[in-house]
């Protein structure tokens, strides 16, 4: 095999490995693991959105046939299991701090896998039903008698943080959280000479990752070892094995977790479920292994739910369009419990995105309403702010008469100006913005588009275009290992603390290996999904994965050729000095002796005289913390036709540069951004977990009702990969994960408003549904 | 699922004896009654399954009508040269519903018996005044539905076939529900020899005729002919994808492509 000439190297866009087996049906996902003697698991859950619990009468249900035990928060506190572990405060070092204001008082919310006293959202468990079949279960579950006082509910994320809300917990109010961000004179005084104010209130609604693969999980408990296994998908085996033990209250080394495929994440699976806690703990009572399976339904009331972010904000700016600051107070619904501040952290931190924004003051609170608890998704945060920066540019340029292109030219962030540090004290470290939107420009035809609308008019149709740039911060969890083995037998193993969630993770993470120690694709796996083998990991979220394990790998494999080069020297009776490495063997300079890195592997074991450090097998570990942040960049433009008469849309031409500073496999990243792109559009378009506001219910309780968009809903992507090098990760590589969402939802909704120019609409809420596009054109007419 | 008894007739006698039973439910091709089932919305103490009776399927031209057996799948209607020759509008109607397993599975009879307020067949069956055909009775088009999943049909009576009157001309117009591409709005507009007749699906709680636009559509069979026809909002459904304001819009608007449809 030649290096030089292979197409699996790092920069090629290499099919992947893992496809034949996933669309075959050789993919193994949790629910395809049944451990012999099993029984099932059932949710009993609240129907009441708010509801104090009298009393649970478990005994007619446990006497139903096939019935192990009916578990309730009586059983689980005298058993001692712990709340959730969230860490809704953790902080990556390169993030400002979200520090409450003076006299804030913080109040206690522990997340209890069962309800304890009281129901706080429609849906969350109260009991647990284990019985031999899931049938079974479910008609003891139906014989639970319980008895609820009906409380008042708040869903809305603005009223939640009212003061006469209705209260979740006995805390003064809903508000958990409630911090300044920026600076608030600096921003004051630039207001007071401010030529021009650009306004903005909105809400990014709530939605849901709706992950392919439902949740599942089995877990068996050994008596004997007094040790739990539990198969369950997740975005990292190691996290999930440190959240399970901290819930059962036992060392980690008594926890093992194991997943092989996982259909999605997105977010929606980075953290420990109730469930999966549970399942545990019932295989212990029952001593039997214990399995629960998510059914679709179930999934919307129960998966972590996202965005559902309240937003007023303000843009400054003089009379040349300069931007001088921004302000403004961004308020995120936690849902029934505060679990992570991440999204409302991440977003507002970066609300001035890539644009020259001297001053900047925000005001963030969490809150917590009769609702699904929300969590980070794809791109936790960036969307929503990114989303509001764009329209207040486009607010601002049609009510202040700039060109709005023109305008974000003259703010945007140039090269020269980076390394640059943004209103909130986030660190820019490199790109070039600039040439990233005038390539997006190019590429959409942007001055060309007059003529295209012009056309679209002649048949009746509405034509707009948006832009939008953005920025994407990615931190994650900051510790990540990779040890890599070589083993005699020509196969190289990595052991990975991050999981592929359909990332294609086996083929890119090859690519590497590959590249840096000249072995086939094929020789290399991946090892991530057994804690047993996998210590160390934060697993698949923020970016992480490739930024974090490209390094880690990298390390690892310069390590296994320093020590295979000693190994080598001994084998040919040479000084290690004179040896190189080149595509897979160690030659030795003024001979024609060489071996292949398998055969060195193989003398790690034969060779007797080695010094210690090098007796085999031959293996290199890394082990590094990642301080700092990364910052994706990019820009997006939307085309997209409305029909008047009933207000639908289509979306005629979407172009994207993203800027990934080093591509491992282009098509892979080209298949992420599509991806990504989807979901962002989605929001912008389509989706929204709906509650009803005096019940509290979720009237989007499954695909009839939540509108997922599909393939029919796009043109094919025109999307173009930038590859300005990171300056701050020592491979130039920047994620490629989140790109597509961060700017869709702005470049969308300015669109859609851009199509509705003539009519004066200023702005349409999200999902801009057809009845919402037809409502806008008629109060226009009207 | 709740535990059921599973009965597969050999006759349409005995699969009516078996649903005279109380509690009982006849499955046709299960497409809406299996999901409730295991969604545990629905529970019956008996299933009668109509798969074995072969004279319930099939297509047949009977003089000026297409006499369509109840379990005849969508699909083959969607495909019957039969249909694609003397009523494309149904075919394509029937090409519409649903994905291909619904299609190869969901049947004429199952559609219209379960009155699904936003399914696509009440619409062809009230707008071409077809007959409903059952082991007992004929019951005409304008007496069959009579509100949310609900019919003439008594409990023991069974659609055997429905007759669809070939019109002159006749377009279906499909607004689909983003989220479940049911109809939101579906409108079945049809001119033949006894006059106009338009029928709605999925704007209210059952599928009804728009007297208005057939009124105009008798004077003169044209788009044109419906400017300034509007539908008052009382009795239509509102929900999280669209509100009754909206629905009454769509439904003017949908009859107008129908219509062009029509005259295409």
């Amino acid at each position: 095999m030649s290096l030089t000439t292979s197409s699996n190297r790092i920069g090629q866009p290499v099919r992947r490995k893992e496809d034949l087996r996933l669309i075959t049906g050789q993919g193994r996902y949790s629910d395809d693991v049944n451990l012999p003697h099993q029984v099932r698991a059932i949710m009993l859950r609240s129907p009441h959105a708010h509801a104090r619990i009298r009393s649970i009468d478990t005994r007619k249900a446990l006497t139903m046939p096939g019935v192990l035990a009916v578990l309730t928060a009586t059983e689980m506190l005298a058993d001692g299991l712990q709340p959730m572990p969230h860490k809704p405060q953790s902080n990556s070092p390169a993030e400002p701090q979200l520090i409450n204001r003076d006299g804030f008082v913080e109040f206690d919310a522990p997340h209890y896998p069962l309800a304890v006293g009281k129901a706080r959202y429609a849906g969350e468990a109260i009991a647990v039903v284990i019985a031999q079949t899931i049938d079974q279960a479910k008609d003891a579950a139906e014989q639970v008698e319980i008895d609820y006082e009906v409380l008042p509910v708040v869903t809305a994320t603005a009223a939640a943080a009212q003061c006469d809300a209705p209260r979740l917990w006995d805390g003064p109010s809903n508000v958990t959280l409630d911090a300044d961000v920026g600076d608030k004179a600096a921003t004051e005084a630039a207001f007071a000479r401010a030529a021009h104010i650009a306004k903005f209130e909105t809400w990014i609604q709530r939605v849901t990752g709706v992950p392919m693969e439902p949740r599942a999980a089995v877990c068996e408990y050994d008596a004997a070892t007094r040790r739990y296994t539990l198969h369950a998908g997740s975005g990292g085996a190691v996290r999930l094995k440190q959240d399970l033990a901290l819930m059962l209250d036992v060392p980690e080394q008594y926890v093992r977790v194991l997943m092989n495929d996982v259909g999605g994440n997105f977010g929606t699976r980075g953290m420990i479920y109730p469930e999966f806690a549970l399942v545990a703990w019932a295989a212990r009572r029952v001593g039997r292994p214990v399995k629960w399976l998510c059914d679709r339904s179930e999934a919307f009331l129960s998966d972590y739910q996202a965005r559902d972010l309240a937003v007023t904000a303000e843009l400054a700016l003089d009379k040349d369009g300069n931007f001088l600051a921004m302000r403004g107070s961004n308020i995120s619904n936690q849902g029934s419990h505060p679990t992570n501040y991440g999204p409302l952290k991440k977003g507002v931190e970066i609300m001035s995105s890539l644009y020259r924004v001297p001053a900047a003051h925000f005001r963030a609170r969490a809150v917590v309403s009769n609702t699904m608890i929300t969590r980070p998704y794809r791109s936790a945060g960036r969307p929503e702010v990114m989303y509001v920066m764009e329209r207040l540019i486009d607010i601002a340029a049609r009510e202040f008469g700039f060109d709005r292109v023109e305008l974000r030219r003259l703010n945007l962030l140039k090269s020269a100006e980076l390394p640059y540090t943004n209103p909130f004290g986030m660190l820019y470290d490199s790109g070039d913005y600039p040439a990233a939107m005038e390539s997006v420009l190019k590429r959409s035809d942007w001055s060309n588009f007059p003529a295209r609308r012009a056309e679209a008019k002649t048949r009746g149709k509405l034509r707009g275009i948006g832009v939008a740039n953005y920025v994407d911060t990615a931190t994650g969890v900051p510790r990540e290992r990779a040890e890599i083995t070589v083993n005699s037998n020509g196969t190289v193993d990595v052991v990975l603390g991050i999981v592929s969630n359909g990332q294609g993770h086996e083929t890119s993470f090859a690519q590497l290996v590959h590249e840096w120690l000249g072995v086939p694709l094929d020789s290399v796996r991946l090892i991530t999904g057994d804690t047993d083998i996998v210590k160390v990991g934060g697993g698949t979220h923020s970016g992480r994965g490739m930024r974090m394990g490209s390094v880690v790998i990298w390390n690892s494999a310069n390590e296994i050729i320093t020590k295979g080069k000693r190994i080598a020297a001994r084998l040919m009776e040479c000084d290690p000095s004179v040896i190189r490495f080149e595509q897979g063997r160690f030659l030795a300079a003024g001979s024609d002796r060489s071996a292949s890195l398998f055969e060195v592997a193989a003398a790690t074991t034969q060779l007797i005289d080695l010094p210690e450090d090098l007796h085999g097998p031959l293996t290199a570990f890394s082990d590094e913390i990642f301080n700092e942040a990364s910052f994706p960049y990019g820009c997006h433009v939307c085309e997209v036709e409305i029909d008047p008469t009933l207000g639908t849309l289509e979306i005629i031409k979407y172009s994207a540069v993203d800027d990934v500073g080093r591509a491992v496999n282009p098509m892979i990243i080209h298949g992420q951004v599509h991806g990504g792109i989807v979901q962002g559009v989605g929001q912008a378009l389509m989706e929204q977990c709906y509650y009803d506001p005096a019940s509290g219910q979720p009237l989007t309780g499954s695909f009839m009702d939540y509108a997922m968009p599909r393939a029919d809903n796009f043109p094919f992507f025109d999307t173009e990969i930038s590859e300005v090098p990171c300056t701050t990760h020592p491979l130039g590589m920047r994620p490629a994960g989140e790109g597509g969402t961060t700017p869709a939802l702005g470049v969308v909704i300015n669109a859609v408003v851009d199509a509705l120019s003539e009519y004066g609409v200023k702005h349409i809420e999200m999902p801009a549904t057809p009845e919402r596009i037809w409502q806008a054109i008629r109060s226009a007419q009207k | 699922m709740y535990d059921f008894a599973y009965l597969k007739p050999a006759s349409l006698s005995d699969a009516a004896n078996q649903l005279a039973s109380p509690d009982s439910k006849l499955l046709a091709g299960g497409m809406s009654l299996i999901p409730s089932l295991k969604l545990r919305l629905n529970r019956y103490a008996t299933l009668v399954d109509l798969g074995a009776l072969a004279d319930l399927k099939g297509i047949r031209r009977e003089g000026d009508a297409l006499v369509i057996g109840a379990m005849t799948p969508h699909a083959e209607v969607a495909a019957s040269d039969e249909v694609l020759t003397v009523l494309p509008a149904l075919a394509s109607l029937a090409e519409g519903i649903g994905d291909p397993l619904v299609r190869n599975r969901g049947t004429l009879g199952g559609s219209i018996a379960n009155a699904d307020p936003a399914a696509d067949y009440p619409a062809a069956v009230v707008g071409l005044g077809a007959s409903v055909i059952t082991n007992r009775r004929t019951i005409t088009a304008d007496d069959f539905f009579k509100g949310v999943f609900e019919t003439a049909l008594q409990p023991d009576e069974i659609i055997t076939a429905v007759r669809f009157p070939i019109p002159k001309r006749a377009a279906y117009a499909k607004y689909r529900q983003p989220a479940s591409r049911f109809a939101l709005v579906g409108v079945f507009a049809v001119q033949s020899a006894n006059g106009v007749r338009v029928a709605v699906t999925g704007a209210a709680p059952s599928v009804f005729r728009l007297a208005a636009a057939e009124a105009a559509l008798i004077k003169r069979f044209a788009v044109a002919a419906l400017d300034g026809i509007t539908l008052d909002t009382e009795g239509l459904n509102s929900d999280i994808h669209a509100s009754a304001e909206y629905r009454a819009h769509a439904v003017v608007e949908m009859t107008k492509r129908a219509v062009a449809a029509a005259l295409k």
